[in-house]
Protein backbone atom coordinates (compact mmCIF):
# COMPACT_ATOMS: atom_id res chain seq x y z
CA UNK A 1 0.00 0.00 0.00
CA UNK A 2 2.19 2.71 -0.95
CA UNK A 3 1.06 6.22 -2.40
CA UNK A 4 2.88 5.49 -6.05
CA UNK A 5 3.27 8.82 -7.85
CA UNK A 6 3.71 9.34 -11.44
CA UNK A 7 7.08 10.68 -11.94
CA UNK A 8 5.89 13.31 -14.47
CA UNK A 9 3.98 15.29 -12.20
CA UNK A 10 6.33 17.74 -10.07
CA UNK A 11 3.57 18.49 -7.42
CA UNK A 12 3.13 15.22 -6.67
CA UNK A 13 6.77 14.33 -6.32
CA UNK A 14 7.32 17.43 -4.51
CA UNK A 15 4.54 16.19 -1.93
CA UNK A 16 5.89 13.23 -1.89
CA UNK A 17 9.10 14.19 -0.77
CA UNK A 18 7.88 16.08 2.32
CA UNK A 19 5.52 13.66 2.68
CA UNK A 20 8.50 11.24 3.34
CA UNK A 21 9.89 13.49 5.59
CA UNK A 22 7.66 13.85 7.62
CA UNK A 23 6.49 10.61 8.54
CA UNK A 24 7.13 7.00 7.63
CA UNK A 25 4.38 4.62 7.39
CA UNK A 26 5.11 1.33 7.49
CA UNK A 27 2.67 -1.36 5.13
CA UNK A 28 0.74 -3.62 6.53
CA UNK A 29 -0.92 -6.63 5.21
CA UNK A 30 -4.49 -5.72 7.12
CA UNK A 31 -6.27 -4.28 10.10
CA UNK A 32 -4.73 -7.50 12.57
CA UNK A 33 -1.42 -6.73 11.08
CA UNK A 34 -1.43 -3.44 12.03
CA UNK A 35 -2.79 -4.36 15.52
CA UNK A 36 -0.02 -7.25 16.17
CA UNK A 37 2.61 -4.62 15.11
CA UNK A 38 0.37 -1.72 17.68
CA UNK A 39 0.98 -4.75 20.35
CA UNK A 40 4.65 -5.59 19.73
CA UNK A 41 5.70 -1.18 19.38
CA UNK A 42 3.85 -1.04 22.91
CA UNK A 43 4.94 -4.18 24.56
CA UNK A 44 1.85 -5.20 25.46
CA UNK A 45 0.85 -8.87 25.59
CA UNK A 46 -1.89 -9.74 22.63
CA UNK A 47 -3.97 -12.07 25.33
CA UNK A 48 -4.28 -9.20 27.54
CA UNK A 49 -4.46 -5.83 24.89
CA UNK A 50 -5.05 -2.86 26.26
CA UNK A 51 -8.17 -1.50 23.95
CA UNK A 52 -8.07 2.13 24.97
CA UNK A 53 -4.54 2.41 24.08
CA UNK A 54 -4.48 0.46 21.57
CA UNK A 55 -7.82 1.44 19.40
CA UNK A 56 -6.78 5.07 20.19
CA UNK A 57 -3.39 4.47 18.05
CA UNK A 58 -5.27 2.76 15.32
CA UNK A 59 -7.29 5.68 14.65
CA UNK A 60 -4.01 7.23 14.55
CA UNK A 61 -2.65 4.88 11.96
CA UNK A 62 -6.23 5.60 9.85
CA UNK A 63 -5.89 9.23 10.37
CA UNK A 64 -2.47 9.12 8.66
CA UNK A 65 -3.11 6.88 5.97
CA UNK A 66 -6.28 9.42 4.92
CA UNK A 67 -3.79 12.51 5.45
CA UNK A 68 -1.52 10.23 2.98
CA UNK A 69 -4.50 10.01 0.62
CA UNK A 70 -4.00 6.09 0.71
CA UNK A 71 -7.26 4.03 0.34
CA UNK A 72 -8.69 3.27 3.83
CA UNK A 73 -10.76 0.11 2.98
CA UNK A 74 -13.06 -1.54 4.36
CA UNK A 75 -11.47 -4.22 6.38
CA UNK A 76 -9.72 -1.57 8.57
CA UNK A 77 -12.78 0.31 8.88
CA UNK A 78 -14.48 -2.56 10.29
CA UNK A 79 -12.22 -3.35 12.96
CA UNK A 80 -12.55 0.31 14.17
CA UNK A 81 -16.08 -0.51 15.23
CA UNK A 82 -14.93 -3.84 16.45
CA UNK A 83 -12.41 -2.09 18.81
CA UNK A 84 -14.94 1.03 19.93
CA UNK A 85 -17.35 -1.88 20.50
CA UNK A 86 -15.07 -3.90 22.71
CA UNK A 87 -13.80 -0.76 24.73
CA UNK A 88 -17.37 0.06 25.35
CA UNK A 89 -18.06 -3.77 26.41
CA UNK A 90 -15.03 -3.56 28.96
CA UNK A 91 -16.78 -0.69 30.65
CA UNK A 92 -20.24 -1.87 31.30
CA UNK A 93 -20.97 -4.58 33.79
CA UNK A 94 -20.48 -8.00 32.10
CA UNK A 95 -23.11 -9.11 30.14
CA UNK A 96 -22.33 -12.57 28.07
CA UNK A 97 -21.07 -15.18 30.69
CA UNK A 98 -19.84 -18.51 29.51
CA UNK A 99 -21.24 -22.03 30.16
CA UNK A 100 -19.11 -21.88 33.17
CA UNK A 101 -20.95 -19.35 34.68
CA UNK A 102 -17.81 -16.82 34.16
CA UNK A 103 -17.31 -13.29 32.57
CA UNK A 104 -16.45 -13.92 29.00
CA UNK A 105 -13.72 -11.68 27.92
CA UNK A 106 -15.17 -9.31 24.88
CA UNK A 107 -11.72 -8.90 23.64
CA UNK A 108 -11.82 -13.15 23.18
CA UNK A 109 -12.85 -13.37 20.08
CA UNK A 110 -10.30 -10.68 18.90
CA UNK A 111 -7.57 -12.10 20.77
CA UNK A 112 -8.36 -15.81 18.84
CA UNK A 113 -7.82 -14.08 15.51
CA UNK A 114 -4.69 -12.16 16.36
CA UNK A 115 -3.19 -15.98 17.96
CA UNK A 116 -4.46 -16.87 14.38
CA UNK A 117 -3.09 -14.33 12.34
CA UNK A 118 0.03 -14.49 14.04
CA UNK A 119 0.81 -18.13 13.76
CA UNK A 120 0.22 -17.80 9.91
CA UNK A 121 1.77 -15.18 9.70
CA UNK A 122 5.35 -17.01 11.13
CA UNK A 123 4.75 -20.26 9.07
CA UNK A 124 4.54 -17.84 6.07
CA UNK A 125 8.03 -15.97 6.88
CA UNK A 126 9.36 -19.59 7.55
CA UNK A 127 8.03 -20.72 3.88
CA UNK A 128 9.62 -17.12 2.25
CA UNK A 129 12.99 -18.00 4.21
CA UNK A 130 13.10 -21.61 2.42
CA UNK A 131 15.18 -22.25 -0.02
CA UNK A 132 13.09 -21.93 -3.31
CA UNK A 133 13.38 -23.40 -6.56
CA UNK A 134 14.51 -21.20 -9.36
CA UNK A 135 15.74 -18.53 -6.84
CA UNK A 136 18.42 -20.53 -4.42
CA UNK A 137 18.21 -23.90 -6.17
CA UNK A 138 17.94 -25.28 -9.70
CA UNK A 139 16.68 -28.55 -10.40
CA UNK A 140 18.68 -31.10 -13.22
CA UNK A 141 16.03 -32.59 -15.72
CA UNK A 142 16.85 -33.74 -19.15
CA UNK A 143 14.93 -31.45 -21.69
CA UNK A 144 13.30 -33.98 -24.31
CA UNK A 145 12.29 -36.58 -21.74
CA UNK A 146 8.60 -36.36 -21.34
CA UNK A 147 7.53 -39.14 -18.26
CA UNK A 148 4.74 -40.53 -18.92
CA UNK A 149 2.82 -41.31 -15.50
CA UNK A 150 3.51 -43.92 -13.13
CA UNK A 151 3.00 -47.41 -14.52
CA UNK A 152 2.18 -46.26 -18.09
CA UNK A 153 3.76 -46.71 -21.25
CA UNK A 154 2.52 -44.67 -24.45
CA UNK A 155 0.73 -47.26 -26.61
CA UNK A 156 -1.29 -47.13 -29.64
CA UNK A 157 -4.95 -47.70 -27.75
CA UNK A 158 -6.71 -49.74 -29.96
CA UNK A 159 -10.23 -48.84 -31.35
CA UNK A 160 -11.81 -51.78 -29.91
CA UNK A 161 -10.17 -50.72 -25.96
CA UNK A 162 -11.85 -47.30 -26.19
CA UNK A 163 -15.35 -48.89 -27.67
CA UNK A 164 -15.16 -51.21 -25.03
CA UNK A 165 -14.08 -48.11 -22.11
CA UNK A 166 -17.42 -46.23 -23.85
CA UNK A 167 -19.87 -48.94 -23.53
CA UNK A 168 -18.51 -49.55 -19.47
CA UNK A 169 -19.29 -45.84 -19.14
CA UNK A 170 -22.71 -46.27 -21.61
CA UNK A 171 -23.96 -49.12 -19.04
CA UNK A 172 -23.04 -46.95 -15.97
CA UNK A 173 -25.18 -43.79 -17.31
CA UNK A 174 -27.89 -46.58 -17.84
CA UNK A 175 -27.84 -47.18 -13.84
CA UNK A 176 -27.93 -44.16 -13.51
CA UNK A 177 -30.10 -42.78 -15.80
CA UNK A 178 -32.81 -45.30 -14.10
CA UNK A 179 -32.33 -43.26 -11.04
CA UNK A 180 -36.00 -41.39 -10.33
CA UNK A 181 -34.29 -38.34 -8.99
CA UNK A 182 -32.32 -36.94 -11.72
CA UNK A 183 -34.44 -35.63 -14.26
CA UNK A 184 -32.82 -32.53 -15.30
CA UNK A 185 -30.72 -33.46 -18.35
CA UNK A 186 -28.18 -30.58 -18.93
CA UNK A 187 -27.08 -29.70 -22.70
CA UNK A 188 -23.93 -29.81 -23.15
CA UNK A 189 -22.02 -29.26 -26.70
CA UNK A 190 -18.92 -31.33 -27.25
CA UNK A 191 -17.14 -27.62 -28.21
CA UNK A 192 -17.48 -27.22 -24.34
CA UNK A 193 -17.10 -30.33 -23.44
CA UNK A 194 -13.70 -30.50 -25.10
CA UNK A 195 -13.02 -27.11 -23.12
CA UNK A 196 -14.03 -28.65 -20.31
CA UNK A 197 -11.67 -31.70 -20.85
CA UNK A 198 -8.58 -29.73 -21.20
CA UNK A 199 -9.69 -27.38 -18.18
CA UNK A 200 -9.36 -30.90 -15.87
CA UNK A 201 -6.26 -31.35 -17.45
CA UNK A 202 -4.55 -28.01 -17.04
CA UNK A 203 -3.19 -28.80 -13.71
CA UNK A 204 -2.52 -32.75 -14.28
CA UNK A 205 -0.87 -34.17 -16.76
CA UNK A 206 -3.07 -37.17 -17.08
CA UNK A 207 -6.76 -38.50 -16.20
CA UNK A 208 -8.42 -41.99 -16.04
CA UNK A 209 -11.11 -42.28 -18.92
CA UNK A 210 -13.41 -43.20 -16.07
CA UNK A 211 -12.49 -40.50 -13.39
CA UNK A 212 -13.34 -37.93 -16.10
CA UNK A 213 -17.07 -38.48 -16.08
CA UNK A 214 -17.42 -39.63 -12.30
CA UNK A 215 -15.42 -36.00 -11.76
CA UNK A 216 -18.53 -34.14 -11.75
CA UNK A 217 -20.73 -35.50 -9.00
CA UNK A 218 -22.92 -32.78 -9.24
CA UNK A 219 -23.74 -33.37 -13.21
CA UNK A 220 -26.22 -35.93 -13.71
CA UNK A 221 -24.10 -38.82 -15.26
CA UNK A 222 -26.44 -39.51 -18.55
CA UNK A 223 -26.22 -40.48 -21.62
CA UNK A 224 -25.99 -37.74 -23.32
CA UNK A 225 -22.98 -36.56 -21.39
CA UNK A 226 -20.97 -39.68 -21.68
CA UNK A 227 -21.38 -39.56 -25.95
CA UNK A 228 -20.45 -35.87 -25.71
CA UNK A 229 -17.54 -36.62 -23.92
CA UNK A 230 -16.37 -39.54 -26.00
CA UNK A 231 -16.98 -37.55 -29.44
CA UNK A 232 -14.71 -34.85 -27.54
CA UNK A 233 -12.04 -37.00 -26.90
CA UNK A 234 -11.87 -38.15 -30.02
CA UNK A 235 -11.51 -34.85 -31.24
CA UNK A 236 -9.34 -34.20 -28.88
CA UNK A 237 -6.80 -36.68 -30.19
CA UNK A 238 -7.13 -35.73 -33.69
CA UNK A 239 -6.06 -32.14 -32.87
CA UNK A 240 -3.04 -33.50 -30.97
CA UNK A 241 -4.39 -31.81 -27.81
CA UNK A 242 -4.30 -35.29 -25.79
CA UNK A 243 -2.76 -38.78 -26.45
CA UNK A 244 -4.72 -41.48 -25.56
CA UNK A 245 -2.80 -44.08 -23.20
CA UNK A 246 -3.59 -47.82 -21.57
CA UNK A 247 -0.74 -49.30 -19.03
CA UNK A 248 0.77 -52.29 -19.81
CA UNK A 249 0.72 -55.40 -17.82
CA UNK A 250 3.91 -57.49 -16.64
CA UNK A 251 3.95 -59.16 -20.02
CA UNK A 252 3.71 -55.90 -21.58
CA UNK A 253 -0.09 -56.14 -23.13
CA UNK A 254 -2.41 -53.19 -22.48
CA UNK A 255 -4.34 -53.72 -19.26
CA UNK A 256 -5.49 -51.65 -16.55
CA UNK A 257 -8.14 -48.13 -17.60
CA UNK A 258 -7.33 -45.83 -20.13
CA UNK A 259 -5.63 -42.54 -19.86
CA UNK A 260 -6.04 -39.25 -21.67
CA UNK A 261 -2.77 -37.36 -21.22
CA UNK A 262 -2.51 -33.49 -22.03
CA UNK A 263 -0.02 -33.58 -25.50
CA UNK A 264 0.81 -29.60 -25.00
CA UNK A 265 1.49 -26.88 -22.57
CA UNK A 266 -1.02 -25.87 -19.94
CA UNK A 267 -1.23 -22.00 -21.28
CA UNK A 268 -1.09 -23.30 -25.16
CA UNK A 269 -4.40 -22.98 -26.70
CA UNK A 270 -4.14 -22.69 -30.47
CA UNK A 271 -5.83 -26.49 -30.77
CA UNK A 272 -9.20 -23.85 -29.93
CA UNK A 273 -8.91 -22.17 -32.98
CA UNK A 274 -9.15 -25.50 -34.67
CA UNK A 275 -12.24 -27.27 -33.52
CA UNK A 276 -14.65 -27.14 -36.28
CA UNK A 277 -17.39 -24.86 -36.35
CA UNK A 278 -20.39 -27.76 -36.38
CA UNK A 279 -19.01 -28.80 -32.88
CA UNK B 1 24.26 -56.95 -10.60
CA UNK B 2 26.34 -54.97 -8.51
CA UNK B 3 24.97 -52.39 -5.48
CA UNK B 4 27.25 -50.32 -7.50
CA UNK B 5 25.42 -50.61 -10.24
CA UNK B 6 22.25 -50.00 -9.23
CA UNK B 7 23.72 -47.00 -7.50
CA UNK B 8 24.60 -45.46 -10.72
CA UNK B 9 21.30 -46.48 -12.44
CA UNK B 10 19.44 -44.54 -9.87
CA UNK B 11 21.83 -41.64 -10.28
CA UNK B 12 20.92 -41.65 -14.28
CA UNK B 13 17.39 -41.74 -13.88
CA UNK B 14 16.98 -39.18 -11.00
CA UNK B 15 19.13 -36.92 -13.10
CA UNK B 16 17.25 -37.46 -16.41
CA UNK B 17 13.75 -37.40 -14.87
CA UNK B 18 11.97 -34.36 -16.33
CA UNK B 19 9.94 -34.36 -13.03
CA UNK B 20 10.05 -35.51 -9.19
CA UNK B 21 10.64 -39.05 -10.21
CA UNK B 22 9.43 -41.12 -7.01
CA UNK B 23 10.85 -44.42 -4.79
CA UNK B 24 8.14 -47.19 -6.22
CA UNK B 25 9.47 -46.09 -9.89
CA UNK B 26 12.65 -46.54 -9.13
CA UNK B 27 11.85 -49.79 -8.05
CA UNK B 28 10.55 -50.77 -11.27
CA UNK B 29 12.68 -49.38 -13.75
CA UNK B 30 16.34 -50.30 -11.23
CA UNK B 31 16.55 -54.58 -11.53
CA UNK B 32 15.91 -56.34 -8.63
CA UNK B 33 14.61 -53.53 -6.41
CA UNK B 34 11.97 -52.22 -3.82
CA UNK B 35 10.99 -49.05 -2.76
CA UNK B 36 13.01 -48.98 0.27
CA UNK B 37 16.13 -50.01 -1.36
CA UNK B 38 15.89 -46.79 -3.69
CA UNK B 39 15.71 -45.25 -0.77
CA UNK B 40 18.39 -46.34 0.80
CA UNK B 41 20.49 -45.98 -2.79
CA UNK B 42 19.69 -42.57 -2.92
CA UNK B 43 20.84 -42.00 0.78
CA UNK B 44 24.23 -43.73 -0.99
CA UNK B 45 24.26 -41.37 -3.48
CA UNK B 46 23.92 -38.20 -1.21
CA UNK B 47 26.65 -39.70 0.82
CA UNK B 48 28.60 -39.80 -2.18
CA UNK B 49 28.50 -36.17 -3.51
CA UNK B 50 28.76 -34.51 0.07
CA UNK B 51 31.99 -36.90 0.25
CA UNK B 52 33.39 -35.64 -2.70
CA UNK B 53 32.33 -31.93 -2.10
CA UNK B 54 30.02 -31.65 -5.24
CA UNK B 55 27.65 -28.70 -6.20
CA UNK B 56 24.47 -30.69 -5.74
CA UNK B 57 22.57 -33.31 -3.73
CA UNK B 58 19.48 -35.39 -4.56
CA UNK B 59 16.53 -33.77 -2.59
CA UNK B 60 12.99 -35.53 -2.21
CA UNK B 61 9.82 -32.90 -3.46
CA UNK B 62 7.02 -33.28 -4.25
CA UNK B 63 6.69 -37.18 -3.65
CA UNK B 64 9.71 -37.82 -5.73
CA UNK B 65 13.44 -37.23 -5.93
CA UNK B 66 15.43 -34.43 -7.98
CA UNK B 67 18.69 -33.54 -8.11
CA UNK B 68 18.94 -29.46 -7.02
CA UNK B 69 22.18 -27.79 -6.63
CA UNK B 70 23.20 -26.18 -3.18
CA UNK B 71 21.73 -22.85 -2.03
CA UNK B 72 25.46 -21.27 -2.45
CA UNK B 73 25.41 -21.13 -6.29
CA UNK B 74 22.31 -19.67 -7.08
CA UNK B 75 24.00 -16.18 -7.48
CA UNK B 76 25.67 -17.61 -10.55
CA UNK B 77 22.84 -20.10 -11.60
CA UNK B 78 20.26 -17.12 -11.63
CA UNK B 79 22.63 -15.14 -14.35
CA UNK B 80 21.91 -17.86 -16.37
CA UNK B 81 18.35 -18.29 -16.04
CA UNK B 82 15.76 -16.06 -18.23
CA UNK B 83 12.98 -16.30 -16.26
CA UNK B 84 13.05 -13.57 -13.13
CA UNK B 85 12.83 -16.28 -10.09
CA UNK B 86 9.12 -16.40 -8.58
CA UNK B 87 9.04 -13.35 -6.22
CA UNK B 88 6.05 -13.29 -3.62
CA UNK B 89 4.69 -10.52 -1.68
CA UNK B 90 4.00 -11.34 2.58
CA UNK B 91 0.39 -11.45 1.36
CA UNK B 92 1.18 -13.99 -0.97
CA UNK B 93 3.17 -16.22 1.52
CA UNK B 94 0.58 -15.08 4.28
CA UNK B 95 -2.36 -16.79 1.87
CA UNK B 96 0.01 -19.94 0.70
CA UNK B 97 0.32 -20.46 4.38
CA UNK B 98 -3.11 -20.81 5.06
CA UNK B 99 -4.13 -22.64 2.51
CA UNK B 100 -1.58 -25.13 2.67
CA UNK B 101 -2.61 -26.21 6.48
CA UNK B 102 -6.26 -25.88 6.10
CA UNK B 103 -6.92 -27.05 2.08
CA UNK B 104 -9.29 -27.43 1.06
CA UNK B 105 -11.02 -24.27 1.83
CA UNK B 106 -12.87 -21.45 1.00
CA UNK B 107 -11.71 -18.13 -0.09
CA UNK B 108 -13.38 -16.71 2.65
CA UNK B 109 -11.99 -18.55 5.19
CA UNK B 110 -8.78 -17.37 4.12
CA UNK B 111 -10.49 -13.98 4.12
CA UNK B 112 -11.34 -14.93 8.05
CA UNK B 113 -7.62 -15.57 8.90
CA UNK B 114 -6.07 -12.74 7.41
CA UNK B 115 -8.95 -9.85 7.67
CA UNK B 116 -8.66 -8.51 4.56
CA UNK B 117 -9.99 -9.27 0.68
CA UNK B 118 -7.87 -12.43 -0.22
CA UNK B 119 -9.47 -12.43 -4.20
CA UNK B 120 -6.57 -10.06 -5.98
CA UNK B 121 -3.51 -12.51 -4.38
CA UNK B 122 -5.67 -15.78 -4.59
CA UNK B 123 -6.11 -15.23 -8.48
CA UNK B 124 -2.10 -14.58 -8.86
CA UNK B 125 -1.62 -17.46 -6.81
CA UNK B 126 -3.98 -19.48 -9.54
CA UNK B 127 -2.80 -17.73 -12.51
CA UNK B 128 0.76 -18.91 -11.11
CA UNK B 129 0.04 -22.18 -10.59
CA UNK B 130 0.55 -22.30 -6.78
CA UNK B 131 -2.73 -22.67 -6.42
CA UNK B 132 -5.69 -24.65 -7.78
CA UNK B 133 -9.04 -25.21 -7.74
CA UNK B 134 -10.08 -28.02 -5.45
CA UNK B 135 -14.20 -28.61 -6.48
CA UNK B 136 -17.06 -26.96 -4.31
CA UNK B 137 -17.93 -27.16 -0.71
CA UNK B 138 -21.84 -28.45 -0.48
CA UNK B 139 -23.02 -25.92 1.03
CA UNK B 140 -25.80 -23.53 0.08
CA UNK B 141 -23.65 -21.31 -3.02
CA UNK B 142 -21.40 -24.38 -3.19
CA UNK B 143 -18.17 -21.78 -2.91
CA UNK B 144 -15.24 -22.88 -4.67
CA UNK B 145 -12.73 -24.56 -2.95
CA UNK B 146 -8.94 -24.28 -3.19
CA UNK B 147 -6.06 -26.06 -2.71
CA UNK B 148 -2.08 -26.25 -2.90
CA UNK B 149 -0.67 -27.70 -6.25
CA UNK B 150 2.53 -30.37 -6.76
CA UNK B 151 4.25 -27.20 -7.92
CA UNK B 152 3.82 -25.50 -4.48
CA UNK B 153 6.05 -28.21 -3.28
CA UNK B 154 8.41 -28.51 -6.13
CA UNK B 155 8.96 -24.89 -5.46
CA UNK B 156 9.16 -24.95 -2.01
CA UNK B 157 11.42 -28.40 -1.54
CA UNK B 158 8.73 -30.14 0.08
CA UNK B 159 8.48 -33.70 -0.13
CA UNK B 160 4.73 -33.52 0.96
CA UNK B 161 2.33 -31.39 3.14
CA UNK B 162 3.43 -32.90 6.08
CA UNK B 163 6.69 -31.68 5.26
CA UNK B 164 5.39 -28.15 6.50
CA UNK B 165 6.71 -26.21 9.11
CA UNK B 166 4.72 -27.45 12.55
CA UNK B 167 2.06 -25.02 13.18
CA UNK B 168 2.73 -23.43 16.66
CA UNK B 169 -0.15 -24.30 19.20
CA UNK B 170 -1.93 -21.36 20.09
CA UNK B 171 -1.48 -22.03 23.75
CA UNK B 172 2.27 -21.64 22.54
CA UNK B 173 1.97 -18.23 21.07
CA UNK B 174 -0.25 -17.52 24.10
CA UNK B 175 2.42 -18.20 26.82
CA UNK B 176 5.21 -17.18 25.21
CA UNK B 177 3.14 -13.39 24.79
CA UNK B 178 1.31 -12.91 28.44
CA UNK B 179 3.25 -14.15 32.13
CA UNK B 180 2.00 -17.79 33.04
CA UNK B 181 -1.05 -17.03 35.44
CA UNK B 182 -2.40 -14.26 33.56
CA UNK B 183 -5.59 -12.99 32.99
CA UNK B 184 -6.23 -15.04 29.74
CA UNK B 185 -5.80 -18.48 31.37
CA UNK B 186 -4.41 -21.24 29.53
CA UNK B 187 -7.52 -22.81 29.55
CA UNK B 188 -9.45 -20.29 27.70
CA UNK B 189 -6.99 -20.60 24.86
CA UNK B 190 -7.18 -24.55 24.25
CA UNK B 191 -11.12 -24.40 24.34
CA UNK B 192 -10.43 -21.47 21.78
CA UNK B 193 -7.68 -23.48 19.87
CA UNK B 194 -10.57 -26.14 20.16
CA UNK B 195 -12.89 -24.28 18.50
CA UNK B 196 -10.57 -23.20 15.55
CA UNK B 197 -9.21 -26.37 14.75
CA UNK B 198 -12.87 -27.23 14.35
CA UNK B 199 -12.36 -24.74 11.40
CA UNK B 200 -14.78 -22.13 10.58
CA UNK B 201 -18.20 -22.42 9.51
CA UNK B 202 -17.71 -25.89 8.29
CA UNK B 203 -20.40 -28.28 9.07
CA UNK B 204 -19.61 -31.55 9.53
CA UNK B 205 -19.60 -33.83 6.48
CA UNK B 206 -19.27 -30.78 4.22
CA UNK B 207 -15.36 -31.56 3.82
CA UNK B 208 -14.28 -33.07 1.39
CA UNK B 209 -11.11 -35.09 1.79
CA UNK B 210 -8.11 -33.94 -0.20
CA UNK B 211 -7.46 -37.49 -2.33
CA UNK B 212 -11.02 -37.69 -4.11
CA UNK B 213 -10.63 -33.84 -5.10
CA UNK B 214 -8.94 -32.50 -8.35
CA UNK B 215 -10.17 -29.44 -10.31
CA UNK B 216 -13.94 -29.60 -11.49
CA UNK B 217 -14.26 -26.24 -12.75
CA UNK B 218 -12.62 -23.42 -14.65
CA UNK B 219 -10.76 -20.84 -13.00
CA UNK B 220 -12.36 -17.82 -13.06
Amino acid sequence: MTASVPESDPVALATESLVTYSVRLPVFEGPLDLLLHLIRINEVEITDIPIARIGEQYLEYLRLMGELDLEVVGEYLVMASTLAWIKSRMLLPAERVGEDGEEVDPRAELIARLLEYQRFKEVAAELGERKRLGRDVFAAHAAGLEAPAESEREIDVELFDLVEAYRRALAASRESDARPHEIEAEEITVRERMLEIMTVLEPRASIDFDVLLREEPHRPYTRLLVVVTFLAILELTRLAAIRIYQGLDDRGVPDGPIHLRRAIDPGDTAWIDQIPESM
Amino acid sequence: MSQIDKRRIAEALILASPEPISTARLAKLIPRCTPAKARALVDELNAEYLAQGRAFEICEVSGGYQMRSHAEFAPYLQQLQNARPLRLSNAALETLAIVAYRQPLTRAEVENVRGVDAGPVMRSLLERKLIKLAGHREVPGRPMLYATTKRFLEIFGLADLDDLPTLRELEEIALEAADIGDAFAAQDVESLAAELDAGPDAPPGAEISLEDVEVVGKPH
